[in-house]
């Protein structure tokens, strides 16, 4: 088993770049939507069998045992070489929720599963009346014999049509405070009663689903943690992984596309545009500077806390306001679904622009990143 | 008032760092209400000479200089320390400018005499030379066209040299045949007429005007001069920009405390979710100029090659002067009528954004030279 901490980042890199480029499919290189496993199966594949598919888990678990160095190092390379996201809602969620939360027999039981591509995980927390206020979820789990009863409806699903298990937040208690009654359960996406129904997004893909859930039995053996304690294991969830969704990674790229468009649109002879161009070029840059500040953080091994939130605000606004003046700059063929020929490249802007919508949704939309900011660091009165 | 900044959630410094900080934060808790800063508006000089004295005393004005001219030689990250607390005191003294663009000049100039006899004054505190570079307005041209030097003899007109009226002499840029060089001239030479004009932080600029003033000693010749000066202002940007990071996070503490003791409809108005998420855009800006001004301290205290000083310079005083005006501005906002009177302090912090994020270069001026460059 190699040490990759023991590695000079600089080997560490090339190693990476080196195996990708001769093992990730070019087609696949910077998609423009979350791929299906239809599309990436096969590539899951190969990183299941490099051993390569959970770099952040310890490797007596099987993972890669990378610290946060060289966690945000293979994010970088994997990132800039435009690998697309799996279904990984394994490896980044519920795998690492195992390790921590799990006993020995769900460990046992799952974690090899999750390595092996057997079990492609998806998330079941968010419910049509359960969005930003999560804790008012209704899909209820009743206890019959060795068995729960779950009913209720989950939406927002990610992936759902891919996947064969789902993890899912219960309500198992519906007396006293909300955030109690809550149960963490696992459940196989093949039991009986469970229809899920993919949803398509404003980039007419079907990236998100549904999914029903009409009297399904399920073992209480799949409970993690203890009935009722769902919620705390829940949000002990948000760990390391929440400085990733504020790397200006998703912004630069962007930025490229913009820069792509207006080259080949002669923009950088018109003042305004530059004027606008260079403001958003600096919104990045800045960015970039705090996103190291975090990252700091991490390689010292502290923790971040709800501070990191900001990262997340500035990056997916930063994000859309590129995407914005790529609207701009597109003129009339704002208006064609198409990507255009832009030197050797082709962009389409308004592709970018409705990819860059949900940004500020997912993840807890912006405006509950600034409530937490407002009571967590500000410490502003209720 | 309490530090709700990241540093102390995030950030690191070492011990001599925090003795740095300590001993600033003692120095402005000296007026922590403003009650010296408003003694010293609109009078000149505009700040007191016990306040220089204190500083020397402290070490500060020989942050920048070299061991040998009786400096203490350390880093701009250390400097932004006394600069940030600085900003948030609202200390009306010309640090920057004295202690930063003049003994930064003095230092990378050629004349090396001229140094070992005038910085150590500088340093003591005991001699103040304010820097007159500037012809026009907005511009970032070290160049010098408007004032020339032929035959030891000055001509022409300075623009906005910062409170010209506590300084002792000048450090003059002129057109020379060779190109521009720097000359010291004394405040009281023959036909050299200064006229002031006050600025709305309480303090003055400057008009000076020369007219066959005899040339004092070469600070730099026209080998080093453009290149001397130029540097020399890109830190003395950095310094002006910690100093607005100062300003704008205490204008910003100023407001959450506010936003948590006033109440209307029986809550206090800090309660509400529209003046919460405004707070939260202004502590996110003020973090993002924070994470700017740590990586820019950092690349000046390593090996970066000019032009890279130059882009990182521009880089932090155009978002610096852009994230003080709007935290300072929103602040008013958020006080409401109170915020609108010269008697609450929360308009001082909004005067001294309006003075330091357009001194040596606006917002609009450093993103048009950070596009020169980079593009």
């Amino acid at each position: 088993m190699t040490d990759y901490n023991a590695m000079a980042d600089d080997d560490f890199r090339k190693m990476l770049c080196d195996w990708l480029v001769a093992n990730y499919p070019d087609e696949l290189r910077f998609p423009s939507a979350r791929m299906h496993w239809d599309q990436c199966g096969d590539w899951y594949m190969t990183l299941a069998k490099k051993g390569w598919l959970a770099p952040g888990w310890p490797a007596e678990h099987g993972g890669m045992g990378l610290d946060a160095n060289k966690l945000l190092i293979l994010m970088e390379e994997f990132e800039g070489y435009g690998v697309g996201r799996t279904p990984d809602q394994g490896m980044t969620m519920i795998g690492p929720l195992l390790i921590q939360y799990g006993s020995e027999e769900q460990r046992k039981h799952y974690l090899p599963k999750i390595l092996n591509g057997e079990n492609i995980w998806c998330q079941g927390y968010s419910e049509p009346g359960a969005g930003s206020d999560l804790a008012s979820l209704r899909t209820a789990a009743v206890r019959d014999g060795d068995d729960y009863v779950v009913n209720g409806h989950k939406i927002w699903t990610t992936l759902a049509m891919d996947a064969n298990m789902i993890f899912t937040l219960v309500r198992t208690n519906k007396e006293g405070k909300k955030q109690q009654g809550i149960t963490f359960l696992l459940i196989p996406l093949d039991s009986p009663g469970i229809t899920v129904r993919g949803i398509d997004n404003l980039g007419m893909h079907d990236e998100f689903a549904e999914v029903f859930f009409d009297d399904v039995r399920v073992p209480v053996a799949n409970v993690v943690g203890k009935e009722n304690d769902g919620w705390t294991i829940a949000k002990a969830l948000l760990g390391h992984e929440r400085i990733f969704i504020g790397s200006p990674k998703m912004a630069s790229l962007a930025m490229n596309r913009l820069q792509a468009l207006a080259e080949s649109a002669d923009m950088f002879a018109d003042p305004l545009f530059v004027e606008r161009y260079i403001a958003l070029k600096l919104d990045i840059e800045d960015l970039a500077a705090a996103y190291r500040r975090f990252v700091e953080v991490l390689k010292r091994g502290g923790k971040i806390g709800a501070e990191v939130s900001m990262l997340k605000i500035w990056n997916t606004e930063t994000q859309q306001r590129i995407t914005d003046l790529m609207l701009d700059v597109a003129g009339e063929n704002c208006g064609v679904s198409d990507a255009i020929p832009a030197g050797d490249t082709a962009v389409s802007a308004p592709g970018e622009f409705i990819g860059a919508r949900p940004t500020t949704i997912y993840g807890g939309s912006n405006e509950i990143q600034r409530n937490i900011l407002a009571k967590a660091v500000l410490k502003l009165p209720s | 008032m309490e530090d709700i900044s990241l540093q102390s959630r995030i950030d690191v410094l070492s011990e001599e760092q925090v003795m740095i900080q300590d001993s600033a934060v003692a120095f402005i808790a000296q007026d922590e209400e403003l009650k010296k800063v408003r003694e010293n508006r609109f009078s000149q000089p505009g700040y007191d000479a016990q306040t220089w004295a204190e500083m020397a005393e402290a070490g500060w004005l020989g942050f920048l200089v070299p061991e040998e001219y009786d400096g203490i030689g350390l880093t701009f990250s250390d400097l932004s320390l006394v600069l940030i607390q600085l900003g948030k005191g609202l200390v009306p003294a010309p640090f920057s400018a004295t202690a930063v663009l003049a003994a930064r000049t003095i230092v990378k100039g050629d004349n090396e005499s001229f140094k070992k006899a005038r910085l150590p004054a500088l340093i003591s505190g005991e001699w103040k030379p304010a820097v007159a570079w500037q012809e026009a307005r907005a511009t970032l041209d070290v160049n010098a066209k408007n004032v020339t030097c032929t035959d030891g003899k000055l001509n022409g007109q300075k623009l906005f040299v910062p409170d010209a009226g506590g300084a002792d002499d000048f450090i003059v840029s002129a057109a020379t045949a060779e190109g521009t060089a720097l000359y010291l001239v004394e405040k009281d030479a023959s036909g050299l007429s200064i006229e002031y004009a006050q600025r709305v932080d309480g303090g003055f600029y400057a008009t000076l005007t020369f007219n066959n003033v005899a040339a004092g000693e070469q600070v730099a010749s026209a080998a080093v001069a453009e290149q001397a000066l130029a540097s020399a202002l890109d830190e003395a940007r950095v310094a002006a920009s910690a100093e607005l990071l100062g300003v704008m996070t205490r204008a910003l503490e100023i407001t959450v405390d506010y936003l948590t003791q006033r109440v209307q409809f029986d809550k206090p108005i800090g309660s509400f979710q529209s003046l919460q998420h405004k707070s939260v855009d202004l502590f996110v800006l003020s973090e993002i100029s924070r994470s700017v001004l740590l990586q820019t301290t950092a690349l000046f205290d390593g090996d970066a090659s000019v032009e890279a000083r130059a882009i990182a310079a521009s880089q932090l005083k155009a978002r610096c002067g852009d994230a003080a005006l709007q935290i300072t501005k929103d602040a008013i906002q958020l006080h409401g009528g109170i915020g609108y009177t010269d008697e609450c302090n929360i308009g001082l912090y909004l005067k001294k954004a309006m003075y330091l994020s357009s001194l040596w270069g606006n917002p609009s001026a450093h993103r048009s030279r950070y596009a020169s460059l980079v593009l």
